[in-house]
């Protein structure tokens, strides 16, 4: 026993000074996201607002994407019941993501790569490194746990108290540890460190889907699920503790099952075997668009789904909008205009927001040629009969038409769910939400242009088109509040077009705009054309 | 003979980094050139202008007659690439990228493929996340050799291949050579450019410094001789074109300039030789001759 696990603690020793630049960025990037909401929340709780909330939240669509609260009236739904009831499932689930993706790099990975076999040729117990790397992540988590449980209390809220506080950090550090041990096992059942990420990021997805279901319908199947023992702690309102121990019982259980099943494999090997891939490629991979569309599979799915979760949210709020918004002074300025039903105002401007968000995946398609040009992917490609504008309006239309299809995908599921929730009190139909979405295309079209335009001439400034959008976006969420000077505003591309359906349709704009974007690609291709490619750097 | 690569002049900087100075050389049809020198003297830019990645700043390039920026998509559909250093994507098996390799350059023959995947020994069913340095360098290669060209550049392709498969690639080479294609061979490994290479081009800090064969440039320079005489083998030491003498009781070794070996000879004889052995000088020799300070 203790042969095996020789030399634990130098390994352990070496991963925190490998890591502590990491390990900053993870305990206070978690740490504050997790418990840095609370001003944002008071704001949202004055007045009316905890009451407007909870009516919201009552909603069976939040229910599935936050979880439950234990509070049965509006008036004891306090604020710390509303930041435990909204926050801490999807701190802890960001909490399992990390851990997950750590624990795999500095196992797994490292087997891939061959760094466990040069450690292994020292003095360096067989299962040291699992052990150690078990241990960085306990510490890590822990950590993590006390400074969110101390950034809460100090904000001394009346409803946040110490225990909850506490309770609340403990409750997300505990999902910290969860994912690290599902990924400790699935790294030893899996053959490579890409099988073990998935399969583990996979159950953590399971686990999130079947406690949506379990919450809606019978809160007391969740406590059956590990997702479960993180979040129905109830922090702030039932202060219960009993989950926790639940979850470091699973937690030892696991990690006893992985040391067994690592100490019966070899190194480098898994139980399960390695999935083959095709010996020969489909026809639908031979060609440009083939490739590019295989490339960018996984993102564009990924951001498609996305849009659809982002859209069914917003729409899920239209049943209790005039509470929701009437509560809440800040909120009413963001969303309402005088003279519009409160709906079709909400409409205009989330879906200007949406639609911000869906110019990320188009940027990200143009940018991705990049990335690919430097990781000289292409470089056998170049020698081919392969042209450039091929290459690059391969990915320019690519980027067009996902960006198409997000606004479709968006503004339907915000449609849907919003008319399903209003029910026969709709005054908007199905075509209005989709004539919503499609008012800002142009914008769309214009991140695109930039992206493109960045990728002929200053490729390196791909990014700085991200930039740009988040300021854009910043400025068109606050701006109802912030009360901006007109030209101030109008420097976010979105300003210039109406907020359909309560402004009217605004063809010169629609068209000027689109007409500036396909000018900004028809730039871009001239630069792509003639300058160097850029290979490794 | 037809010139296919016509290189004359050739410069590059990039900033104020001065990658070419002056490049020039030919290859001709049914030659193999090794195009040698160190990380950073030049190879693959000068590769890369030849193939339209980058721009010239000067000089001139064609191949097949043709301008490699203007014209560069007429020639690509007669030549084959493979870098030094075959990144592929992650989620695509080798298989797929061959194949996705052959489609994009127009004329491939999968009798070939399967032929040489066999005889590289890659598993095309792995994706090329899983792949090694070897592995992929396999898969750039396949992908090279299984199309009909009339030019294959080569930069650095056999690292990370072991002996063995170096053997098979060096094989392929000399049937494509046989069949009268041109090929340019960028390397380290002087054996093997030893081995295919018809003429040599080295290239130091942007500059080629020597062209030839391996015969002229052999010339050039000096063979090592060995030898043991009956008589006293000091006296050589004076004989013109007579370098480096060591000697140590009748046996003496020393580099002979080649141009005055009948001289040595005749010299020797008179002393009555035992033993005479001439070695003539490595590809590592003449390269080494270049950079050494």
């Amino acid at each position: 026993m203790q042969e095996k696990f020789a030399r634990a603690h130098i390994l352990l020793a070496q991963y925190l000074k490998r890591d502590w630049k990491k390990i900053i960025i993870w305990v206070l990037g978690l740490g504050l996201f997790s418990a840095g909401f609370v001003p944002a929340f008071e704001e949202i709780g004055k007045g009316q607002g905890l009451q407007g909330m909870y009516e919201t939240m009552q909603n069976p669509a939040m229910i599935s994407m936050v979880g439950p609260t234990p509070v049965e009236t509006g008036a004891s739904y306090t604020l710390g019941a509303m930041y435990a009831h909204e926050m801490l499932l999807f701190c802890g689930l960001f909490a399992m993501i990390i851990a997950a993706l750590h624990v795999v790099s500095h196992t797994r990975k490292e087997e891939d790569l061959g760094l466990t076999e040069l450690v292994r040729s020292f003095q360096v117990g067989r299962q040291a490194n699992s052990l150690a790397v078990i241990a960085e992540v306990v510490m890590i988590n822990i950590l993590l746990a006390l400074v969110i449980g101390g950034v809460m209390t100090s904000y001394g809220v009346d409803t946040i108290s110490a225990e909850g506080s506490f309770l609340f950090g403990a409750s997300i550090g505990m999902a910290g540890i969860l994912g690290a041990v599902i990924a400790l096992v699935m790294a030893q059942l899996m053959p490579t460190s890409t099988g073990a990420t998935g399969s583990a990021l996979g159950i953590v997805g399971l686990l999130y889907i079947f406690r949506a279901g379990t919450d809606v319908s019978n809160v007391d199947f969740s406590m059956l699920n590990p997702m479960g023992w993180t979040y129905l702690t109830y922090p702030f309102t039932d202060n219960n503790w009993v989950p926790l121990m639940m979850a470091v019982g699973f937690s030892l259980i696991a990690v006893i099952i992985a040391f067994m099943l690592e100490g019966g494999r070899d190194m480098g090997a898994g139980y399960l075997p390695e999935r083959e891939g095709r010996e020969s490629a489909k026809k639908s991979l031979l060609s440009v668009p083939g490739l590019f569309t295989r490339l960018n599979k996984s993102v564009m799915i990924g951001w498609l789904i996305a849009f659809v979760i982002m859209g069914a949210a917003y729409g899920s709020i239209y049943g209790d909008m005039q509470t929701f918004l009437e509560s809440n002074e800040l909120m009413s300025q963001m969303f309402t205009i005088s003279g519009a039903s409160i709906e079709e105002s909400f409409t205009g401007t989330i879906m200007m927001v949406m639609i911000g968000l869906v110019s990320i995946l188009p940027i990200a398609i143009v940018n991705k040629l990049f990335s690919e040009e430097t990781r000289r992917h292409l470089s056998q490609l170049y020698a081919t009969k392969v042209t450039r504008a091929q290459l690059y309006w391969t990915s320019v239309i690519m980027a067009i038409v996902a960006g198409i299809m997000g606004i479709l995908l968006a503004s339907s599921a915000l449609g849907g769910t919003a008319i399903s929730a209003m029910g026969d009190r709709s005054s908007m139909n199905m075509w209005d939400f989709l004539v919503a979405g499609y008012n800002f295309l142009p914008s769309v079209l214009f991140f695109t242009g930039l992206a493109a335009l960045a990728l002929g001439w200053a490729p390196r400034l791909g990014k700085a088109v991200y930039a740009y959008l988040g300021y854009s976006f910043a400025l068109n969420y606050f701006g109802g509040i912030l009360d901006l000077p007109e030209w101030f505003a109008k420097t976010a591309i979105q300003s210039w077009i109406p907020r359909m359906p309560v402004d009217p349709f605004d063809t010169i704009t629609f068209i000027t705009i689109s007409v500036i974007s396909v000018a900004l690609m028809v730039m871009g291709h001239m630069g792509y054309g003639k300058r160097d490619m850029v290979e490794g750097a | 003979m037809t010139n296919i690569v016509e290189v004359q002049g050739l410069q590059k900087s990039f900033g104020k980094f001065k990658a070419l100075h002056d490049v020039s050389f030919t290859v001709n049809a049914g030659e193999v050139v090794g195009f040698i020198g160190p990380n950073g003297a030049g190879k693959s830019t000068t590769i890369r202008t030849l193939l339209g990645i980058i721009h010239r700043d000067a000089g001139d390039a064609k191949i097949f007659g043709k301008d490699v920026w203007k014209d560069s998509l007429e020639i690509h559909k007669r030549i084959s690439y493979v870098p030094g250093d075959v990144a592929l994507w992650g989620s695509l098996t080798g298989g797929e990228i061959i194949d996705l390799f052959m489609k994009l350059h127009g004329s491939g023959d999968s009798n070939k493929r399967d032929y040489l995947i066999k005889r590289f020994e890659l598993d095309p069913k792995k994706k090329a996340k899983g792949y090694s340095k070897g592995n992929r360098q396999k898969v750039g290669l396949i992908a090279a050799l299984s199309v009909d060209s009339d030019l294959y550049i080569f930069d650095e392709p056999t690292s990370g291949l072991d002996p063995l498969m170096e053997a098979v690639f060096q094989d392929e080479v000399e049937k494509i050579k046989l069949a009268g294609k041109a090929i340019l061979l960028s390397s380290h490994i002087l054996s093997e450019v030893e081995r295919l290479a018809d003429k040599v081009v080295i290239i130091r800090q942007g500059k080629v410094v020597e062209t030839g064969t391996l015969d002229e440039l052999r010339h050039l320079t000096r063979s090592k001789v060995t030898m043991v005489t009956e008589g006293n083998v000091a006296l050589m030491a004076s004989v013109n074109g007579v370098h480096d003498f060591k000697h140590s009781g009748n046996q003496a070794t020393f580099s002979a300039d080649n141009e005055c070996i009948n001289d040595i000879l005749a010299e020797a004889a008179k002393l009555g030789v035992r033993k005479f052995e001439s070695v003539p000088p490595t590809l590592e020799d003449l390269f080494m001759r270049h950079y050494e300070v």
